[in-house]
């Protein structure tokens, strides 16, 4: 590991390690200082069409700047030194990010005032982002021209990342998340972004039909004090008829279970037609005294209030509050009045209409499986395709950088 | 099966894993022979349980930390018999051997997992994919980090380490690939089940920076001016923030809110 010694002068052209930290690091300070002065407001990404005329001039920029520019600058902001000042400043960022909690501080803290509340919204950030994007555009510029066989697994990570950073951060200004509150049998236009504002998209939205499906209940061995489980090292048990289970000092089994049960006059749990909560009475038997207790116990529900079965040695049966399994909306989305389509919607399973993206988002979560209200969000984002095309590109790159590792990898 | 199986598996697996190693040290190729056959069988036993767990559950098991942690340990013992296979390292062998049997040992103590149920927004064919690659991919970064950790040793010793680098350069590329593609293969759900890809949530962000750090030291190492002794530290650290991405975030105030703490 012969190193030759550097006797170049600081500033002397070619730049190495010094040279590009220090470009860095006077970019993020500057970015620190014109996000103090201006009161920790962070910047915001212009939007249609001016995102785009940024994009080609950046991009007639680079390539101007390459063909006709001599100057050893160019040399440098393709080099290694400058990717990984710009790399390790960038994550300085990132790292901040991981520490700090984002976008929760509202006010004029000293942390929010540097924009340390809000990083990707910032100046430093933005400085950093662009150093990134420089030094990769005349990175990729200069394997990508002449073009090369040989550099087909560069091309397709650099320019792949190329792609996702521009495309991911110049289209965010006009991709649009908006939520629709809708209830059972009404049709709903307007769509609420996450500040309050509400939007008429053209079109109306009824809400057919909402269901859930949820997990059938557990027992636990809770501490009557505390409130904890006591055993947990195993699967709880499920509430269903039948099932036996031993917990700590105590076998238990479930005599009978009621998916939706509301009490009668003489508290006892009974199937009910309107909203109740599942029911389950208990057996359990101490395997020390052999001491027998048995009772009613619930999950509880906004109709019925929850039920445990005290044991004799502070603890208690309980059952576990049953969670969603799947929820689903049917909806039918109006073209206009006489012209509609129905949809099946639900969670990991979108579906799209007139360009916008429809997921489940939530529900009424304090009337469970009796809810009528559903929450789906409305989504839009242009720039999607160019991202996606950037994210294959990578994936491409990832699976050539696999097979061929190292070694064909080197300059 | 079920967890309350779990302790004799990982009596047996342990058992037929720290056998393997113990003959692996012997230079007789009977020795060799059969320690890869128990390492093998110990993985497959592994594999057993999770297969046993995954029917009995009904569900993926990648949910909680400790079903992660069984994937982990047996990836872990099969890439090291992998790079044992073309490098012939046996330290680097008997290091992810050992790796895995800790794994273990801390699942047995802390299996945190009594939940059958899995929410919806994790019922989704990417499910799988995106939590094997990561397996996968932080098995071979905790292998290069111990390589790394070699190579400062040789270095400080004053001994020869071009091999080293080059064993430690080739695991870093092959799990860094495989960190590309397991969060890729997330964005791209993440579109599908948050209608986003990219959400700046805190295990995101920590994601963002595990492949920052590995991404400097690739580039840092395409410089051949560059010092090695750096690069080897920036190698075994990288392994701290790849750490914290996959669990240490449970316990930071900033991720409090992230949607990937499954385990409150």
């Amino acid at each position: 590991m012969c190193q030759q010694k550097d006797v170049r002068k600081f500033g002397v052209f070619p730049w190495k390690y010094g040279e590009s930290f220090l470009v860095s690091f006077i970019l993020v300070f500057i970015g620190f200082l014109i996000e103090f002065a201006t009161g920790g407001k962070g910047i915001s990404m212009p939007g249609w069409p001016a995102n785009l005329l940024i994009l080609l001039l950046f991009i007639a920029y680079v390539i101007i700047f390459h063909f006709l520019v001599k100057h050893p600058v160019k040399r440098w902001l393709s080099s290694v030194h400058a990717a990984i000042s710009a790399i390790s400043v960038f994550s300085f960022l990132v790292l901040l990010m991981g520490f700090i909690p984002q976008g929760r501080t509202s006010g004029t803290s000293f942390l929010s005032g540097l924009g340390l509340t809000h990083i990707v919204l910032s100046w430093p950030y933005l400085l950093s982002s662009l150093y990134l994007l420089f030094v990769l555009s005349f990175t990729v510029i200069r394997r990508l021209l002449p073009f090369s066989v040989k550099n087909v697994a560069f091309t397709l990570n650099h320019l792949g990342l190329w792609i996702v950073v521009v495309a991911g951060s110049l289209g965010a200004s006009d991709s649009m998340q908006l939520n629709m509150m809708l209830s059972k049998d009404k049709i709903t236009i307007p769509a609420y972004n996450d500040r309050g504002q509400a939007f008429d998209l053209g079109f109306g939205i009824k809400l057919l039909n909402f269901s859930i499906d949820e997990y059938p209940p557990t027992l636990g061995l809770i501490d009557t004090q505390s409130g904890e489980l006591v055993f947990h090292k195993a699967n709880l048990p499920e509430a269903i008829k039948g099932n036996k289970a031993k917990m700590g000092n105590w076998t238990v089994e479930v005599k009978e279970y009621i998916e939706n049960a509301q009490k009668d006059d003489s508290a006892r749990f009974m199937p009910s037609a309107t909203p109740g909560a599942p029911s389950a009475y208990i057996s359990a038997k101490n395997l020390q005294s052999n001491k027998i207790v048995g009772g009613w116990v619930t999950s509880g529900s906004p109709f019925v209030y929850r039920k445990d079965l005290v044991l004799s040695d502070g603890q208690a049966i309980a059952m576990t509050m049953r969670k969603p399994k799947k929820y689903i909306s049917e909806i039918r989305a109006y073209y206009d009045m006489n012209k509609y389509e129905d949809f099946t919607v639900e969670v990991n399973k979108p579906v799209k209409f007139k360009g916008w993206t429809i997921y489940q988002s939530g529900y009424d979560e304090q009337m469970g499986k009796w809810s009528t209200t559903s929450i789906i969000q409305l989504v839009r984002d242009p720039w999607l395709p160019a991202v996606y095309t950037g994210i294959f590109m990578i994936l491409a790159g990832a699976l050539f950088m696999f097979w061929t590792g190292r070694a064909k990898n080197q300059q | 099966m079920t967890w309350t199986d779990f302790p004799i598996f990982v009596f047996l697996c342990c058992g037929l894993w720290l056998a393997g190693i113990l003959l692996l040290f012997p230079k007789k190729k009977i020795a060799e022979k059969l320690s890869h056959l128990l390492i093998i069988a110990g993985a497959v036993l592994l594999a057993v349980f999770i297969a046993g767990l995954w029917i009995s559950l009904e569900r993926p098991v990648f949910r909680t930390l400790g079903e992660t942690r069984l994937w982990y340990a047996m990836f872990l013992s099969l890439i090291g018999l992998v790079i044992y296979y073309k490098w012939r390292y046996k330290w680097l062998l008997a290091y992810c051997i050992l790796m895995s049997v800790v794994f273990l040992i801390i699942t047995f103590f802390h299996p945190d997992t009594f939940d059958k149920t899995l929410m919806p927004a994790l019922q989704s064919p990417w499910f799988i994919p995106h939590v094997i690659v990561y397996m996968i991919s932080y098995a071979f970064l905790a292998a290069s980090s111990l390589t790394g950790i070699k190579g400062l040793y040789l270095s400080y010793k004053m001994k020869p380490i071009v091999e080293t680098l080059r064993l430690a350069d080739n695991i870093v590329y092959i799990g860094f690939a495989f960190l590309t593609i397991g969060m890729l293969l997330g964005a791209l759900w993440a579109k599908v089940a948050w209608g986003h890809y990219w959400t700046w949530d805190p295990k995101e962000t920590w994601a963002l920076l595990t492949w920052l750090v590995y991404l400097l030291y690739i580039h840092f190492r395409i410089n051949k001016s560059s010092n090695i002794k750096l690069a080897l530290w920036i190698l075994a650290l990288s392994f701290f923030v790849m750490l914290i991405c996959w669990f240490g975030i449970n316990y930071l105030p900033s991720a409090q809110d992230s949607v990937h703490v499954y385990s409150s």
